[in-house]
């Protein structure tokens, strides 16, 4: 007897496949559509002849859009001087960048078109998927390479390394003038010494392990005296000699204290005296006051120099690369638990949406110096990447947070009910989910994003409208605005067009199994 | 750190001692003790809302008990993450909606949990949910997306997902419920395999053949109390509640 499926059908096909039409069942062969119902004919007229008032409107728009096109057609020929563009192209794309170091910027945006094309085909094909780590890291590390690209940069050389880190660990200054050679070496016979005895006595392995890090640290912190004392060889003997001879004395040390049982215990205090005895002995470390001879590998070219096309890729690059994470990690800190994190992300992010853009570009300019140490003074570039950042992660913050909310919590219960830990749900269940459902949403607020580089002409940096306007107020050029700001209008709608595409596409590709 | 307590509990591997919980004012549980033993396959059924899957999600903390107390294992369920987190990876659980991750495909809903919390390498991972893959009936699905599946083929990948970590213990919560008539039993089948292997199975099901024909012991519930248990036999030929008997003549007679 089978009770098991009271009042339930039986199931005829062994319950392995989906329900389709019934094998062996044939479908009545179906007709075509009458004449006239189908084809280009029938489309126009259902879509633009459906009815009297659709065809006059029909004929109506027809005839303006033929009478807007033909004005600017015969204005764009007859009438416009495009030679402003023509001859100052290059002013456009680069602005004021130093001609001779024009590699620079060519490379910073091959780099990015490098990556978004390996981002896109990672996306398209399934064999590149091994690949996806490694642009994500180049994706977070863009920011920074195009940076020392664009700014130039100097490296310090290993020896000036040293010296500043051996005088503002130790400040020769505050102590005794005496040569006093003799400090690392007995700082590192020390450590030595209870290194060893610890090795001795504890059979941890994890603690063996670890006695040995002090002793290599001090030996590392011996590095500078022996390269910039003039008897560079006697010093690194001595230093040499310290420690095997700290190493030998531990050991015996060790031995004797196997003999009680508290041979632990004691190591404890022996190391506690060690390292405080180091201290008093390193900190008058005799090295020279700091100096810097960095070796130029880029030349500098400042910000201020920075302009045209390449200033707006460059806004919109790094903020968006930038403002990404930051605004995912608002969105998390806004749902969190903990009162604190959640209360200070909403603040940040309700005081920045409810402040105009302008204003905190004029802010970033006015009070960022003021949270940053006296001699550490950043430029308007960097500030207005700052500003833009901060205010576009708010409004990616809010746009995250509605997908958070919509992914069911179902899901987490299941990731949970796996084992995986809190931050686990987070990062692989919800969030991948989340960013998921808001793809256009967020594509819609980098695009504005990209719009609103524009506004940093008003802080005085000349992106590609400034360096545009600019440019027609050459004598030659007088009077040549329409053409610049058309070629302006084209640009930003190429970009936001492009930008919108990219979205669709990656929407529908993602949306592969949605239920 | 410290390891984590055990508890002899015996030959029981789930104790639940006076466990009650309240949703606000509302008492779902009003006190459930309940022992089950190592491989024993135990069917619960009731009434809606007479705690039955509340009960089964105390178990792994997916609600928490706020008196009495539940010991699976031999772990005790505390406040403390770690315990949370080894019972957790100790029990299965099979949920009505199947809750599949949508934006992973088959394979990778089944290899997330072994891979990130049991640390296990991919090849591992991926032959483990292979085998399983094969052993609920469809390994030909293994790279689509749950949303591209039948609800009854998401069901037993759900199931597979759960088994992936070798779990002791599997909970199921109406796992038939959702679907459509024609695709009960192939889950249904599934799941009477299963209990053949010898796994502690704990089921929240409206199946009565099912309960009849596998279950080794059938529990009632009724307002948050566990009302009546017993074998099978005895449950559907000589209930001696009076609830009992109110709610299986009405079930059975749909």
């Amino acid at each position: 007897m089978n009770l098991a499926h009271t009042g339930r059908l039986p199931d005829p096909s062994g319950g392995s496949e989906r329900p389709g039409p019934v094998p062996g069942g044939q479908a009545p062969a179906m007709e075509r559509p009458p004449p006239g119902e189908t084809g280009a004919r029938a489309w126009l007229r259902y879509n633009l002849f459906s009815s009297g008032f659709n065809a006059g409107l029909t004929v109506v728009l027809v005839l303006v859009f033929g009478w807007v096109a033909a004005i600017v057609v015969s204005w764009a020929v007859f009438e416009a001087n495009w030679g402003v563009i023509l001859k100052n192209w290059r002013v456009i794309l680069w602005g004021l960048y130093p001609r001779q170091e024009i590699w620079r910027p060519t490379a910073s945006l091959l780099l990015v078109f490098l990556l978004t094309v390996l981002t896109w085909l990672v996306g398209r094909r399934p064999g590149m998927r091994r690949l996806r780590t490694p642009i994500l890291v180049g994706w977070v590390l863009s920011p920074l390479v195009i940076g020392l690209l664009l700014r130039g940069f100097e490296l310090p050389t290993l020896r000036t390394i040293g010296n500043n880190l051996g005088y503002y660990l130790f400040r020769p200054d505050l102590l005794s003038t005496v040569n006093a050679l003799w400090r690392g070496p007995t700082a590192l016979f020390l450590v030595a010494a209870v290194a060893s005895t610890t090795r001795v006595v504890d059979d941890r392995p994890s603690v063996r392990r670890l006695a040995v890090a002090p002793v290599i640290l001090i030996g590392l912190l011996n590095l500078p005296s022996v390269v910039r004392v003039t008897e560079a060889v006697p010093t690194a003997l001595a230093v040499l000699l310290a420690a095997v001879a700290g190493w030998l004395v531990g050991r015996s040390i060790g031995r004797l204290l196997s003999w009680t049982e508290h041979g632990r215990h004691i190591v404890n205090w022996l190391w506690l005296l060690a390292l405080v005895t180091c201290v008093f002995v390193l900190t008058s470390f005799p090295v020279g006051r700091p100096e810097f001879d960095p070796v130029q590998i880029l030349t500098s070219v400042q910000p201020s120099l920075w302009s045209g096309i390449l200033l707006t890729l460059i806004l919109a690059t790094v903020t968006a690369v930038l403002s990404f994470p930051l605004g995912v990690l608002l969105a998390l800190g806004r749902a969190s638990r903990l009162p604190v994190i959640r209360a200070s992300c909403v603040a940040l992010i309700e005081v920045v949406r409810g402040v105009p853009l302008i204003t905190i570009l004029f802010m970033a300019q006015v009070m960022l110096p003021m949270f940053l140490p006296m001699n550490l003074s950043i430029d308007r570039v960097l500030r207005a990447i700052a500003g833009m950042t901060i205010f576009t992660a708010a409004y990616l913050a809010e746009v995250v947070r509605g997908g958070l909310q919509a992914v069911p919590r179902e899901q987490v219960e299941a990731a949970r009910a796996l084992g995986l830990s809190e931050l686990l749900v987070t990062f692989l269940v919800v969030l991948p989910q989340a960013l998921r459902l808001v793809i256009p949403a967020i594509m819609g607020q980098l695009v504005s994003m990209f719009k609103d580089t524009t506004l940093v002409a008003i802080i005085g940096l000349l992106e590609l409208l400034g360096i545009l306007s600019s440019i027609t107020k050459q004598r030659e050029f007088l009077g040549t605005v329409r053409e610049v700001y058309l070629l302006a209008a084209a640009f930003y709608f190429v970009v936001c067009y492009a930008m919108s595409v990219a979205s669709r596409r990656a929407e529908v590709r993602l949306g592969v199994g949605t239920r | 750190m410290s390891p984590i307590e055990r508890i002899d509990t015996g030959d029981d591997i789930i104790v639940c001692e006076d466990v009650k919980k309240w949703f606000g004012e509302f008492q779902a549980l009003r006190g459930v003790s309940l022992r089950i033993r190592r491989g024993e396959v135990l069917v619960i059924i009731g009434p809606s809302g007479s705690g039955k899957s509340t009960f089964i999600r105390t178990i792994n903390r997916l609600e928490e008990h706020q008196a009495g107390r539940i010991v699976v294992d031999g772990i005790e369920l505390s406040h403390d993450v770690r315990n949370i987190s080894a019972i957790r990876s100790e029990i299965g659980m099979v949920f009505q909606q199947f809750n599949l991750f949508p934006h992973l495909t088959v394979t990778q809903n089944l290899t997330l949990a072994p891979i990130w919390v049991r640390r296990w390498p991919q090849p591992k991972a991926e032959a483990k949910a292979m085998e399983l893959l094969e052993r609920v009936g469809i390994p030909e699905q293994a790279h689509k997306y749950p949303g591209q599946l039948s609800g009854g083929q998401q069901q037993r990948v759900a199931i597979a997902r759960a088994l992936a970590m070798e779990p002791r213990i599997m909970l199921f919560d109406e796992p038939t419920s959702a679907l459509d008539p024609e695709m009960i039993k192939e889950v249904l089948d599934v799941m009477q395999e299963l209990a053949h292997t010898g796994i502690t199975m704990v089921v929240v099901t409206h199946e009565m053949g099912f309960a009849r024909q596998v279950a080794d012991r059938i529990c009632f519930f009724d307002f948050g109390l566990l009302v009546e248990e017993g074998t099978p036999e005895h449950f559907f030929t000589q209930p001696s509640h009076e609830r009992t008997k109110l709610f299986l003549s009405q079930i059975l007679h749909q």
